[in-house]
C-alpha cells in the first residue's frame, strides 16, 4: 500500500500542505527574502504609479498591496529565520532534484521551439523525451505511448475543441484538407 | 423553464455526464486537481457557446469533489483537500473488507449532500442578490479582502504566508494599464506588459505546471490495484444515517457559502459536528464508524451549491475553483454579480440545472462505473505527468494564440512550484487575480464619494450595519493571528496527521 511520505513537505497534490511549519526546509530563507526584495521593488513601483496624489488615484490599491506584502515577507523572513534547519533534507534532493532541473529546461525548451518548428513536432519532441526519460522503457514503448497520445490530443483539441495551434513546419491545413476531400470524394 | 435547458439539449446533456465523468477521475487521482482541470479547461473552451462551456466545467467541478474520496478510501491518499476528512473513517472501512460499502454509502450521500447545496442555491441566490443591490462599494472592497483572507487562513499553512500570497494575486492583477485612467502599472516600461498578465496563464502555471513539477518527486510509485465488492447500500443504512446528512449537509452550504472558504473545511467541520452528535456510533470515529463518512461527503457536496451563491449574486468566488469559473464567465463576455442575476436569470437557472444534472451522473457512475474506474487510476504518472505538462502549454497558448502566455505560464509554474514547496498556498494568489480589479474599482468608487476623506469612509463603514459586520470580520482575521488561533488550527489540521501517523505503525 502506497502512503504520501509524510517526511516530504512538497505539497503533493492540494490536499496535502507544503512547507514544513516546524523547521526551515532547504532554501526557504533564501525564497522568502528573495520575496520580500521582490515586495520592496514593487512596493517601489507602485509608489512611481502616482505617488500619494489622492486616495482615488491608480497607485493606492497597489501601495497598499505591496506593502502589505513586504510586511508580510518580512515577518515571514524572520519566523524563518528563527526556525531550527532541517536534517533529514538536502537542495538538491528534496527541493530541486535533477529531474525537476531537467524538466523544467525541456518546459523552456517547449515553448521556445514551439513557434518555429510547430505544435506537432516539437510535442512529439517533448513527450518522446520526457516519457522516456520517466517510464525507462523500451523505445518501442515509448514511440507508441507518446506518439499515441499525441494523435488522440491532437483530434480532440484539434477537431473538438478548434483550437489552432503553430503549425510551423507541418503543413496541417493542407493535410486537413486532403482527409477531407478523401472523406467528400468516398461520399459522393 | 431555463432551469430544463439542460435536460432538453442531448448535446449539453452528455457534455456534463462526459465533465461528471472526468471530474470523478481528476478528483481520484492524487495530484490531478479540479482546480488544474477547470482551468485548462477554460482556455479550450472559449471558443465555445458559453452553455458547453459551463456544462463541461460544472460536470467536472461535482464529480472532482466526489472523486477525492475514491482514493481517500481506497489508499488512505485523499485525492482532493475536501477529501481530507473523508480518509479517517473510510480507510479503515476498506482495511476491513468493506471498501464496497463506504464508496455506496459516500456516493449516496455526496448524491444527497449535493441536492441540498443546489437547493439552497435555488432558493437563496435570488434572495441574495436583492439584498445585493443595497451593497455599497465598500461592502464589496471589504467582502473582496474578506475572501482572500478566509482563503489564506483557513486553507492550509500559516496566515501570513496566505495574506503574502493574496495580496502577490491583487498585485499580479494590477499589471497593466489602469482601465480608468490608463495610467501604467507594474509594467516597467516593457510593452508586452501594457495588457496584464492573463490570469489564465497565472492559474495553470500555478494549478497545472507546479503541480506535475511536484509529481515528478514521486513518479516512481507504482499505480495501485483495487478490488472492490458490493457498492449499493441498502436503504435502512441510508435512511438511518438520513437525520445526520441533512445537519451536514447545512453545515457544508453555510461554509461553502462564505466567500473564501469551499468544501475542505466543510468537510472537517461536518466530521467534527458527526462526532460531537452522534451519541452511540457502531464503531469508534476513526475505526471505521459510518457517520465519519457520511458527514463530510455530504458537507462537501454541499459545499458546491454554496460556492455558487457568493459567485452568482457578488461576484466574489466561493473558493478556487468558483474564481476560475468567474474568469471562464469573464471570457464569456458575462460578468457575475448582482446584475447578472437580474440580467440573465436563465444563466443562473441553468447553472443549477447543470448542477442538478452532474449531481445525478454522480449517482449513476458512482454507483456502476466501478471496473473502468480502475482500469484508469492505473494509468503510470510517467505518461501522466508529460500530458499534464503538454495541455497546460496548449492551454495557455490557445486563450490569445499568443507566446508570451505561455513564457508566464511557465514562470508561474516554476514560481508555483517553489511556493508549494515552502508552504505558501495557491489558492489566494488566484482569488486575488480574479477579484484585483474588482477590490480596486470598489475602493475608488467608494473613496470618491466620500469626497477622497479616508475618515467619512470609516464613518460610513462602522455606521452601516453590513460594512460594520464585515469590517469586524476582516479585523478578527488579523487578531486571529493569536496564541488562541493556532492552538484552535492545530486542532483542525492536527487529526488528518495524526491518523496518517497511526499508519505508519502498521
Amino acid at each position: 500500500m502506497q502512503h504520501i511520505d509524510p517526511e516530504h513537505h512538497d505539497g503533493t497534490s492540494d490536499a496535502t500542505p507544503g512547507g514544513d511549519e516546524t523547521c526551515r526546509r532547504p532554501g526557504e530563507l533564501a525564497f522568502a527574502a528573495l520575496m520580500l526584495l521582490a515586495s520592496l521593488g514593487l512596493l517601489w513601483s507602485a509608489y512611481g504609479i502616482s505617488g500619494f496624489e489622492a486616495l482615488s488615484s491608480p497607485g493606492t490599491v497597489p501601495m497598499a498591496t505591496t506593502l502589505v506584502m513586504v510586511v508580510a515577507a518580512l515577518i515571514v523572513v524572520v519566523k524563518t529565520a528563527l526556525q531550527p534547519k532541517t536534517t533529514t533534507e538536502t537542495l538538491a534532493k528534496d527541493i530541486l532534484p535533477g529531474i525537476v532541473i531537467i524538466f523544467a529546461a525541456m518546459l523552456v525548451a517547449y515553448g521556445f521551439l514551439l513557434k518555429p518548428l510547430g505544435f506537432i513536432p516539437t510535442s512529439a519532441l517533448f513527450l518522446t523525451a520526457s516519457i522516456k526519460i520517466l517510464a525507462k522503457r523500451s523505445w518501442a514503448w515509448t514511440l507508441l505511448v507518446s506518439l499515441g497520445s499525441l494523435v488522440v490530443i491532437w483530434l480532440i483539441f484539434r477537431i473538438v475543441f478548434t483550437v489552432l495551434m503553430p503549425v510551423g513546419i507541418v503543413p496541417e491545413a493542407e493535410v486537413i484538407q486532403f482527409f477531407r476531400n478523401l472523406l467528400n470524394g468516398a461520399g459522393t | 423553464m431555463d432551469f430544463l435547458t439542460v435536460f432538453t439539449q442531448p448535446q449539453l446533456l452528455l457534455l456534463v455526464g462526459l465533465g461528471t465523468f472526468a471530474g470523478i477521475y481528476v478528483g481520484a487521482i492524487p495530484g490531478l486537481s479540479v482546480t488544474m482541470a477547470v482551468s485548462i479547461l477554460i482556455s479550450f473552451t472559449f471558443s465555445w457557446d458559453v452553455y458547453p462551456a459551463i456544462s463541461l466545467m460544472i460536470g467536472i467541478y461535482m464529480g472532482g469533489v466526489y472523486g477525492g474520496s475514491r482514493t481517500a478510501i481506497l489508499l488512505n491518499i485523499p485525492g482532493a483537500p475536501s477529501a481530507i476528512a473523508t480518509a479517517l473513517d473510510g480507510y479503515p472501512m476498506a482495511r476491513r473488507g468493506e471498501a464496497g460499502t463506504a464508496i455506496g454509502v459516500t456516493t449516496v450521500m455526496s448524491f444527497i449532500g449535493g441536492f441540498v447545496g443546489i437547493a439552497v442555491l435555488a432558493l437563496a441566490a435570488p434572495l441574495v442578490s436583492d439584498f445585493a443591490l443595497t451593497f455599497q462599494p465598500r461592502d464589496y472592497m471589504l467582502l473582496a479582502v474578506l475572501g482572500i483572507l478566509l482563503v489564506g487562513s483557513l486553507s492550509q499553512g500559516s496566515l501570513v504566508k496566505g495574506i503574502f500570497a493574496g495580496a502577490l494575486g491583487i498585485a499580479i492583477g494590477a499589471v497593466g494599464r489602469d482601465p480608468l485612467t490608463f495610467t501604467e502599472r507594474f509594467t516597467f516600461d516593457i510593452s508586452l506588459m501594457q495588457g496584464g498578465i492573463s490570469f489564465i496563464a497565472v492559474m495553470i502555471g500555478m494549478f497545472g505546471v507546479s503541480e506535475a513539477l511536484i509529481q515528478l518527486h514521486h513518479v516512481d510509485k507504482a499505480a495501485v490495484r483495487q478490488k472492490i465488492t458490493r457498492i449499493v447500500p441498502s436503504l435502512a443504512t441510508v435512511r438511518k444515517h438520513l437525520p445526520l446528512s441533512l445537519q451536514t449537509s447545512t453545515i457544508g452550504v453555510a461554509i461553502g457559502a462564505l466567500p473564501g472558504t469551499g468544501g475542505d473545511i466543510a468537510a472537517l467541520m461536518a466530521y467534527d459536528h458527526a462526532k460531537r452528535v452522534t451519541k452511540n456510533p457502531e464503531r469508534p470515529f476513526g475505526d471505521g464508524a459510518m457517520e465519519g463518512l457520511v458527514a463530510p461527503e455530504t458537507a462537501n457536496n454541499a459545499a458546491v451549491g454554496g460556492a455558487f451563491i457568493p459567485m452568482m449574486t457578488l461576484g466574489i468566488p466561493g473558493d478556487a475553483v468558483t474564481a476560475i469559473m468567474i474568469g471562464a464567465l469573464f471570457i464569456h463576455g458575462l460578468n457575475p454579480g448582482p446584475m447578472l442575476m437580474i440580467d440573465k436569470p436563465d444563466m443562473f437557472w441553468f447553472i443549477v440545472g447543470a448542477l442538478v444534472t452532474a449531481n445525478f451522473f454522480i449517482l449513476i457512475f458512482g454507483l456502476t462505473g466501478i471496473r473502468l474506474f480502475t482500469k484508469l487510476v492505473e494509468m503510470p504518472r510517467s505518461v501522466l505527468i508529460p500530458l499534464i505538462m503538454l495541455l497546460s502549454i496548449v492551454g495557455a497558448y490557445a486563450v490569445n494564440n499568443s507566446i508570451t502566455d505561455v513564457y508566464w505560464m511557465l514562470g508561474f509554474g516554476l514560481f508555483g512550484y517553489f511556493m508549494r514547496h515552502y508552504g505558501y498556498p495557491l489558492g489566494p494568489v488566484i482569488l486575488g487575480v480574479i477579484l484585483s480589479r474588482l477590490l480596486d474599482d470598489n475602493w475608488r468608487r467608494a473613496i470618491i464619494s466620500e469626497r477622497e476623506d479616508f475618515w467619512r469612509f470609516m464613518e460610513g463603514v462602522l455606521t452601516s450595519p453590513l460594512s460594520l459586520v464585515l469590517f469586524v470580520s476582516v479585523v478578527l482575521i488579523f487578531v486571529s493571528q493569536t496564541p488562541v488561533w493556532t492552538w484552535g488550527k492545530a486542532l483542525l489540521s492536527g487529526r488528518p496527521h495524526k491518523v496518517s501517523g497511526n499508519e505508519q505503525h502498521d
